[in-house]
C-alpha cells in the first residue's frame, strides 16, 4: 500500500473534526496572548529575554498535547473507529506512521504561524529589554520553538496510542508540563532540564545556562518523542486491534 | 471472485477459548448465514478473517491469502463489524470520504454508496444525530465503498426497521447474484432463513452444522402445517383417511405434524375438503436451532474459570 492516499485519508480525520480543530485555534490564542503578557511584566530584570518573548509556548504546549492525543484517541474512543481504520489499511505500522506525519505536518504549520506571531507580541511587550537579541537567534526560537511543540504533539501521539486512551494520556502529560515541570524544576535541577517538555524548550533562550544546548534540549525532547511512539507501535503491531 | 477460508483456526483470550478449532469455506454466489448463539465467536471469526485479531493457531484468509496482504483490501472485503465505528462529531459523508482516501476512490463512489443504503439526504448531518438504523446503513454503506468481491456483515439487521429488513434482504440476495461472497452473522434462526443459502452454525467456538439451508431444514425440521376449515369433521375424515395425525386447538385450527403444505393442500382439494387456510408451521425451525445449539449455550452460561 502506498504513503500518500493513507496520509491523506489520515489529514482528512483531522480536517473533518471540529474539537481537534479547536485544539489548534486554543494553541495559537494561548501561545500568543500569554507571550504578549508575560512581556508587558518580565519581573526579573535579569531574565532571558528570547525566553520572555516567547513563554506563551509553555502553555502552548498544552494544546499540541492536547491535539496529539485526541487525533489518536478518536481512533478509540466510541466503538472501534481503530478496527474499521485497520480494515481499510491493515499494515499497522504504515497507518501509525501516516498518522503520525499528519499530526506532526498539522502542527508543525500551526505552530510556524504562532511562533512568529508570538514573538511579535512579545518583542512589544519587552521594549528596550529586548534590544539585546540578534535575528539568528529570534529565527532560532520562532524555528525552534516550532519543532519544539511538534514533539510535544507527536509525543502525546505516541503514549495515546499505547494508553489507547486521550484521558489517561492527558492525565499523565497535563499536570507533567503544568505542575511537575514548574514546581519540581528548581528543586530537581539538571535532572527536570532533561523532561520533555523542559529539555526542547531550551532552544526558546537567548543564552541557555543549564547543561543542555537549544539543539541537543530539542534533541532529548526528540528522544522522548521517538520512544513514546516506538511504544505506541509497538502495542499496536504486537496486540489484537 | 474470492472465497473466505478458515482452517483449524483457533482463538484463545486468556483462558477462554473463543473460536476452538473451526475450519470451513465460505464460496462466492451465495448467502451464507452465520448462526450462533451470542458468544458463540462468530464476531471473534470475522475479526479473526480481517486480520484485526490474531489466531492463537490455525489460519483465516481470502482465497488463500492473509487479509494484512491485500494491496487494496477494500476492493476484495467489504465488512460491517461495528455500529459504534464512526465517530460522532464527523459527518456520514465525511466518514466514508476518509476511507474512501485511503484507496484513492472518488467522491463519486462516495455518494453512490449514500444513495444506494438511502442516506444521501442525511449525508451532510453529524453521525451523533443518527439513528441506530441510519448507523447500521453508514457501516452498510462503508462495506459496499470499494465494490468489494467479499461482503462480510456482523448482525446487519440490527436496529433496522422492518422497511430496512427487506432492504438487506434484497440487497445481500443482489449481492450473491453478482457473484460475490456473502456471508451474513445474526443469532436468529427465522431472519437467517430469510435470506441465507447456506448455514454455518457455531456454538462455544465450535462449528455445529455448515449445511445448505434446505438440508438443515429437511434433516432437521420435522414438517407441520397449520389448516383452518369451515368443515372440521370433512377435514379429520379425509385426514385420518390418509394416515395423517392431527390436532385441533381450541380457536378453530389443526396442526398436522409431519405433512407438508403441498400433501395436505392436494389431499383436501382431492377430497372437497374448503380450506379457509394453509401454512407452513416455522416455528419447528427455531425449534431445530435451538435444538442444535441448546448444549452449547448453556455451557457458556455456566462461570468461566479464571
Amino acid at each position: 500500500m502506498p504513503f500518500t492516499p493513507v496520509f491523506r485519508s489520515e489529514w482528512l480525520k483531522i480536517r473533518t473534526v471540529r474539537p481537534l480543530l479547536a485544539t489548534l485555534f486554543v494553541l495559537f490564542t494561548v501561545t500568543t496572548a500569554f507571550s504578549a503578557l508575560a512581556s508587558l511584566d518580565p519581573g526579573d530584570p535579569g531574565a532571558d529575554p528570547l525566553f520572555t518573548a516567547l513563554s506563551g509556548t509553555a502553555l502552548g504546549q498544552v494544546a499540541a498535547v492536547t491535539f496529539g492525543a485526541l487525533a489518536v484517541s478518536a481512533e478509540y474512543r466510541e466503538g472501534a473507529a481503530a478496527r474499521l481504520s485497520l480494515t481499510a489499511v491493515p499494515r499497522r505500522g504504515l497507518w501509525f506512521a501516516a498518522k503520525a506525519a499528519a499530526i506532526a505536518a498539522v502542527v508543525l504549520v500551526v505552530a510556524l504561524v504562532t511562533m512568529p506571531a508570538a514573538l511579535v507580541a512579545g518583542l512589544a511587550g519587552l521594549g528596550d529589554a529586548a534590544d539585546g537579541l540578534t535575528t539568528a537567534d529570534q529565527v532560532r526560537g520562532v524555528v525552534g520553538g516550532a519543532v519544539h511543540l511538534t514533539l510535544m504533539a507527536l509525543f502525546a501521539a505516541g503514549l495515546a496510542m499505547l494508553l489507547r486512551s486521550g484521558t489517561a494520556t492527558l492525565s499523565v502529560l497535563i499536570p507533567l508540563i503544568l505542575i511537575v515541570s514548574f514546581v519540581a524544576g528548581d528543586a530537581f535541577g539538571a535532572v527536570a532540564d532533561f523532561m520533555p517538555d523542559r529539555a526542547g524548550q531550551t532552544v526558546l533562550r537567548a543564552e541557555p545556562d543549564g547543561t543542555l544546548g537549544p539543539w541537543t534540549g530539542l534533541a532529548v525532547s526528540g528522544c522522548w518523542t521517538a520512544a513514546a511512539l516506538l511504544a505506541g507501535a509497538w502495542r499496536l503491531r504486537r496486540q489484537d486491534a | 471472485m474470492t472465497s473466505i477460508d478458515v482452517r483449524d483456526l483457533t482463538k484463545e483470550y486468556g483462558a477462554r477459548r473463543a473460536v476452538d478449532d473451526l475450519t470451513f469455506t465460505v464460496p462466492p454466489g451465495r448467502v451464507t448465514g452465520f448462526l450462533g448463539p451470542n458468544g458463540a465467536g462468530k464476531s471473534t471469526t470475522m475479526r479473526l478473517v480481517l486480520g484485526l485479531d490474531r489466531p492463537t493457531a490455525g489460519s483465516a484468509g481470502l482465497g488463500g491469502r492473509p487479509y494484512a496482504s491485500l494491496r487494496e483490501p477494500l476492493r476484495i472485503v467489504g465488512a460491517l463489524l461495528d455500529t459504534g465505528a464512526a465517530l460522532g462529531s464527523r459527518t456520514g459523508r465525511d466518514h466514508l470520504r476518509v476511507l474512501a482516501a485511503t484507496h484513492r476512490i472518488p467522491d463519486r463512489r462516495v455518494d453512490e454508496v449514500l444513495e444506494e443504503t438511502g442516506l444521501a439526504p442525511a449525508a451532510r448531518r453529524r453521525v451523533r444525530t443518527y439513528s441506530l438504523g441510519m448507523r447500521q446503513r453508514l457501516g452498510i454503506a462503508a462495506a459496499l465503498l470499494g465494490d468489494p468481491e467479499v461482503v462480510m456483515l456482523d448482525e446487519p439487521s440490527n436496529g433496522l426497521d422492518p422497511e430496512g429488513i427487506v432492504w438487506i434482504r434484497v440487497l445481500l440476495r443482489r449481492l450473491a447474484d453478482e457473484g460475490r461472497t456473502v456471508l451474513v452473522s445474526s443469532h436468529l434462526m427465522h431472519e437467517t432463513a430469510a435470506f441465507a443459502d447456506h448455514l454455518v452454525v457455531l456454538g462455544r467456538g465450535r462449528l455445529l452444522a455448515d449445511t445448505p439451508m434446505r438440508e438443515f431444514i429437511d434433516a432437521r425440521v420435522r414438517p407441520a402445517v397449520r389448516v383452518r376449515t369451515s368443515d372440521p369433521d370433512a377435514l379429520e375424515n379425509a385426514l385420518a383417511r390418509h394416515g395423517h395425525r392431527a390436532v385441533r386447538h381450541p380457536d378453530g385450527h389443526w396442526t398436522v405434524s409431519g405433512a407438508r403444505v403441498d400433501d395436505i393442500g392436494r389431499l383436501a382439494s382431492a377430497e372437497g375438503v374448503p380450506l379457509l387456510e394453509l401454512t407452513a408451521d416455522e416455528g419447528t425451525l427455531e425449534q431445530a436451532y435451538l435444538d442444535l445449539t441448546a448444549a452449547d449455550t448453556e455451557f457458556t452460561a455456566q462461570p468461566q474459570e479464571a
